[in-house]
């Protein structure tokens, strides 16, 4: 498996953790779709949320250090953390 | 000066009644410029759309029920020998609370509504909420909040918090007050689970904040969280909403603090107009 089909990887496992989160949710998750503004990435389940990115990058987050933006596209997810 | 009936329930005398007239007439003003409609909100919200917005959930240390005392209980306070309600009266249920914030009524009025165009209603209303410590007209139980609520696109549901700062700010230096712009401390935003998390990046609430500390009003952006759990559409989708609120008595407060009085305070308010 090359680095790009990892990725793909840990990006359907994302997609897959938010549908369970949003079970109504119709359609594709595009990647450049705003998940904080839509509430798909809700703020209860937020830590949850970086949670599963530390598992998926296998490095610990400091959330200090990052801003909204870095969570808000599955884009922006991938390139800041995967 | 104000007096008090009941810890937190205040009475506001002729010149405190003056300024919160003359204050709520600039809030309004605000309102018609931000383009908003009044209405009259409701006294009374029902529990059952306040569950679907999490209310209880959310805030149950401030929930007050309204309820009627029990046909027993009736019976027994309108008898010889009752006449004084005690702890033990059963009391039966309204399905229905007292407000804890005047735009949850403005939104209820949208449910289950397919709206073409942006909504923008204002309206003041009598505000309801339970503290540990009550402090003069800073923090009441009993209080009148002014909201200034958009419903409608996402863009625009920005665009009104951006031009309501703007007039807050407007009118606070021609009042005289100064005002600091501060992320919201209320206890919701401050646990150290997710919420508190997800709000420390990306702030939802920023309040305006009196040198003394009292928060006079704020700005607060709902994403599509009403659109959705009210069923209101816009465009296809749960409409974006963000609300402008006035505590309008700590505006009392702040303004007569300021100036050293209240004739000082009327006569500025009369004067920035």
């Amino acid at each position: 498996m090359d680095l790009r089909e990892t990725r793909n990887t840990e990006v359907d496992e994302i997609v897959a953790w938010i549908r369970s989160k949003n079970p109504d949710l119709e359609g594709d998750l595009l990647p450049g779709t705003d998940l904080i503004e839509t509430r798909l990435l809700e703020s209860l389940a937020f830590l949850e949320f970086v949670g599963l990115l530390e598992e998926l990058s296998g490095e610990p987050i400091d959330v200090g250090s990052l801003s909204i933006d870095d969570f808000r596209t599955l884009d922006r997810i991938a390139e800041r953390f995967l | 000066m104000a007096m008090f009936l009941a810890s937190g329930v205040a009475v506001l005398d002729s010149a405190e009644a003056e300024i919160f007239g003359a204050l709520d007439d600039r809030f309004r003003r605000i309102a018609e410029h931000l383009g908003a409609r009044p209405i009259i909100s409701p006294a009374m919200l029902p529990a059952e759309l306040l569950t679907r917005l999490d209310f209880f959930a959310n805030f149950p240390h401030l929930a007050l029920p309204v309820a009627m005392y029990s046909e027993e209980a009736t019976a027994r306070l309108a008898g010889k020998e009752g006449g004084v309600p005690t702890p033990e009266d059963a009391l039966e249920p309204t399905d229905c609370l007292l407000p804890t914030a005047t735009c949850y009524g403005l939104l209820m009025t949208l449910r289950q509504r397919e709206i073409q165009t942006s909504r923008l209603l204002t309206a003041i209303g009598r505000c309801y909420r339970n503290e540990k410590v009550y402090d003069g007209l800073r923090r009441l139980r009993a209080f009148h909040m002014r909201e200034v609520v958009y419903v409608g696109s996402r863009e625009g549901a920005l665009e009104h918090l951006r031009k309501a700062g703007e007039q807050v700010r407007d009118l606070a230096r021609g009042l005289g007050i100064e005002l600091d712009e501060l992320p919201a401390t209320d206890p919701f935003y401050l646990d150290e689970g997710s919420r508190a998390l997800l709000n420390r990046l990306d702030p939802v609430k920023i309040e305006f904040v009196a040198p003394d500390g009292t928060a006079l009003g704020s700005v607060n952006r709902h994403r599509n969280f009403f659109g959705e759990r009210l069923g209101i559409e816009h465009d296809g989708a749960p409409a974006y909403s963000s609300c402008l609120a006035f505590g309008v008595e700590r505006w009392v407060h702040t303004l007569i603090r300021t100036h050293g009085g209240a004739e000082r305070a009327l006569a500025v308010v009369h004067g920035s107009s």
